[in-house]
């Protein structure tokens, strides 16, 4: 609910494509977790919803289900092959030694936060104080105590939506790629639409160090760029998102970040 | 289904919609609706069992789960019991099946969600004199569950969509095969379709006030209070709005809900309907007021810093019309105190000097009282109502500055 803006606003931001697109931005400073890190994912936040005729989202529970059970496996065998220990909570009392208020202040932060860096990073609204500055952006001590309480390395948060067009979206594509032969040529109506997000929280500073945005969206509809309710779709989807984690560019190029520390946080 | 909210996204349909809507002209008002007629839809303990009624309870799960954790709800076991057993009286058949969370929002509103949960408002518990008045608005919001508006209207909206889509797509085909455009009514008609989207909307909020009249009815609140609420909330918005140099406003085609002038009219005549003569109707106000006296200087304390003056004056005096009392008289002081205009000052001194007069002042009424007699030059009285404030208040944020002013 609290994300709808959001929601709404990247999928505006990619009305007219019709692929598969990412988008990941780094903390100057970020390398990729690699070893024995301890990595916290915060129940994937994921909803699955038929596409009606008219462009209508419906929710579907069952899709819903399937989806959030094929996305937690999907994780787990993918970290696994990184070597961190990953634990996926399904709800915020889950977690021993923080208060399921604590939890969800963060959770709610990042929600925020998250809102800040996709307007400012993915739709065009960018500061002119945060040029060149990779992902500045933090969650304060409110993270850090939850690093310290837990013992966590990150917290992973992950947001996913897919829409499956329905049969009857389909039938009118067809029926508008069938007017192309008397000149009305409509089957791009808007089909299957996924988007997906992740943010990584470095639990020692409180800084979102990583941030990517996956969009596989058709404007026909019938044409699909994955499907989050099969275990090879959620694969796909966090292969997309989180597979090729990449370096800051402060780290990449070799660039030691000069200046006062206190400037960054 | 909230009681009156406003959706910002219709003042963009209106830029591109007014003109048109105002040649069409299908704003008619709708015939009211018998409570008797009103029947619940629904059983105790429904679960949905169609597939997009499921998918609508699913994705309410992780909403109520944040808003029953969110900080804005107030956490009093008291008025949250209190609350539950309003809606455990008028929630018909589902009575045992709701949740009611308490909001800290000084508005006037509430509403319920698809999967049986209900918000209230806390600045509805500010206007509300009496229990029968908020029995009536949450009878209301359990009308919408208990006649299964909000999947009725997702089937409708899904419905015209869908129509508006096909025809739309024909039209558009139709017309390149015969050489004719179409394009004007295919607009005409997606105009055609927000507002009949609208006029249902409306068409359930009138269901709802019927069957929450019916509601009360059963329960031996007297049922006009349902109406009276209205009546308030016209005399709050005039009030409001007089201030501000602006006109209420009082309804449109693109209004999601009846205009209250409707609602009220409607809803006397609902009462006037099922008043049975001779029965014995209870609209519980002791009950009501002892209740909420704990939050209640909270609630005026949120209403008047709103910069409202115009709705906040009206809702004192309107409180009051069931007796004045020091925490009424106080607040009264405050608005005029924060409203600043000339004159303003004297009125203010004169709120607080009324409201120490009651065995309620609270203990900002002696301090703002207080300084008036300073001002005044009558030291020797101001020092007697700082002390009292000091008595009250010992651990006060300012009782340094206050025992430096007493001298």
């Amino acid at each position: 609910m609290r994300s709808l803006g959001l929601v709404t606003a990247l999928l505006a931001s990619v009305a007219l494509s019709a692929c598969v697109q990412t988008k990941q931005y780094a903390d100057l400073q970020f390398t990729p977790p690699q070893g024995d890190y301890k990595l916290l994912v915060l129940r994937p936040d994921v909803t699955v919803g038929s596409l009606t005729t008219g462009g209508m989202v419906e929710p579907r529970a069952d899709w819903t289900d399937q989806a959030r059970a094929s996305i937690v496996a999907a994780l787990r065998a993918q970290q696994a092959a990184h070597g961190g220990k990953v634990t996926v909570i399904e709800h915020r009392n889950e977690v021993p030694g923080v208060t399921a208020q604590e939890l969800a202040d963060v959770e709610r932060l990042n929600a925020a936060v998250d809102e800040s860096i996709v307007v400012h990073k993915y739709l065009g609204d960018y500061l002119p104080t945060k040029r060149g500055k990779g992902l500045e952006w933090t969650l304060g001590q409110g993270a850090v105590r939850l690093g310290q309480k837990t013992g966590y390395d990150y917290a992973l948060f992950l947001h996913g939506e897919d829409q499956v067009a329905s049969g009857g979206r389909i039938a009118l594509g067809v029926l508008g790629l069938a007017g192309c032969i008397v000149g009305f040529c409509a089957p791009n109506i808007g089909g299957a639409q996924q988007l997906d997000y992740a943010s990584l929280v470095d639990l020692k500073t409180g800084q979102v160090v990583w941030f990517n945005v996956v969009l596989a969206g058709s404007q026909v509809p019938g044409i699909k760029f994955g499907d989050l309710r099969t275990p090879q779709g959620a694969a796909q989807m966090i292969d997309r998102l989180l597979g090729r984690m990449k370096p800051g560019t402060g780290v990449s190029k070799g660039v030691v970040m000069t200046g006062d520390p206190q400037e960054k946080h | 289904m909230c009681l009156r909210c406003v959706e910002v996204t219709r003042r963009a349909m209106l830029l591109g919609g007014a003109a048109a809507a105002a040649s069409i002209g299908t704003g008619a008002a709708q015939a009211r609706i018998r409570p008797q007629d009103m029947v619940p839809l629904i059983g105790p303990g429904f679960k949905p069992t169609d597939r997009d009624e499921m998918g609508l309870w699913k994705e309410m799960e992780r909403a109520e789960e944040e808003i029953a954790g969110s900080n804005l709800v107030i956490e009093d076991p008291r008025l949250a019991g209190y609350l539950k057993n309003v809606i455990g009286t008028v929630g018909g058949p589902a009575a045992q099946d709701f949740r009611i969370y308490l909001v800290r929002i000084p508005d006037f509103n509430a509403m319920m969600f698809p999967s049986g949960f209900a918000v209230v408002f806390s600045g509805l518990l500010l206007r509300m004199r009496n229990e029968a008045q908020l029995a009536g608005v949450i009878a209301h919001e359990s009308g919408h569950f208990l006649r299964r508006h909000m999947i009725r209207s997702w089937r409708d909206e899904r419905r015209k969509t869908d129509l508006l889509a096909i025809g739309s797509m024909l039209a558009g085909i139709g017309g390149a095969g015969a050489g004719v455009y179409l394009g004007d009514y295919v607009q005409l008609a997606q105009l055609g379709t927000l507002l009949s989207l609208f006029q249902y909307s409306r068409g359930m909020e009138a269901e709802a006030d019927a069957m929450g009249a019916k509601l009360m009815e059963q329960n031996n609140y007297p049922p006009v209070e349902m109406s009276n609420v209205w009546q308030q909330l016209i005399g709050e918005e005039n009030a409001s709005a007089r201030y501000r140099g602006k006109h209420r406003h009082k309804g449109g085609l693109f209004d999601t809900h009846p205009s209250s002038d409707a609602r009220m009219a409607d809803l006397r005549a609902d009462a006037l309907e099922l008043t049975v003569p001779g029965k014995v109707y209870d609209a519980r106000r002791e009950r009501y007021l002892s209740t909420i006296a704990q939050i209640r200087p909270t609630l005026l304390d949120d209403q008047v810093k709103l910069n409202d003056p115009g709705a906040s004056q009206y809702l004192i005096d309107t409180l009051a019309l069931d007796g004045w009392n020091g925490l009424l008289r106080f607040y009264e002081g405050e608005v005029w105190r924060l409203r600043n205009r000339p004159g303003d000052d004297i009125r203010a001194d004169q709120s607080y000097a009324a409201a120490v007069v009651y065995p309620d002042a609270p203990a900002d009424a002696w301090r703002w009282h207080g300084i008036s007699l300073m001002k005044q030059g009558r030291s020797a009285e101001a020092k007697a109502a700082f002390t009292r404030y000091l008595t009250m208040k010992p651990d006060a944020p300012d009782a340094a500055w206050v025992r430096q002013m007493m001298g």
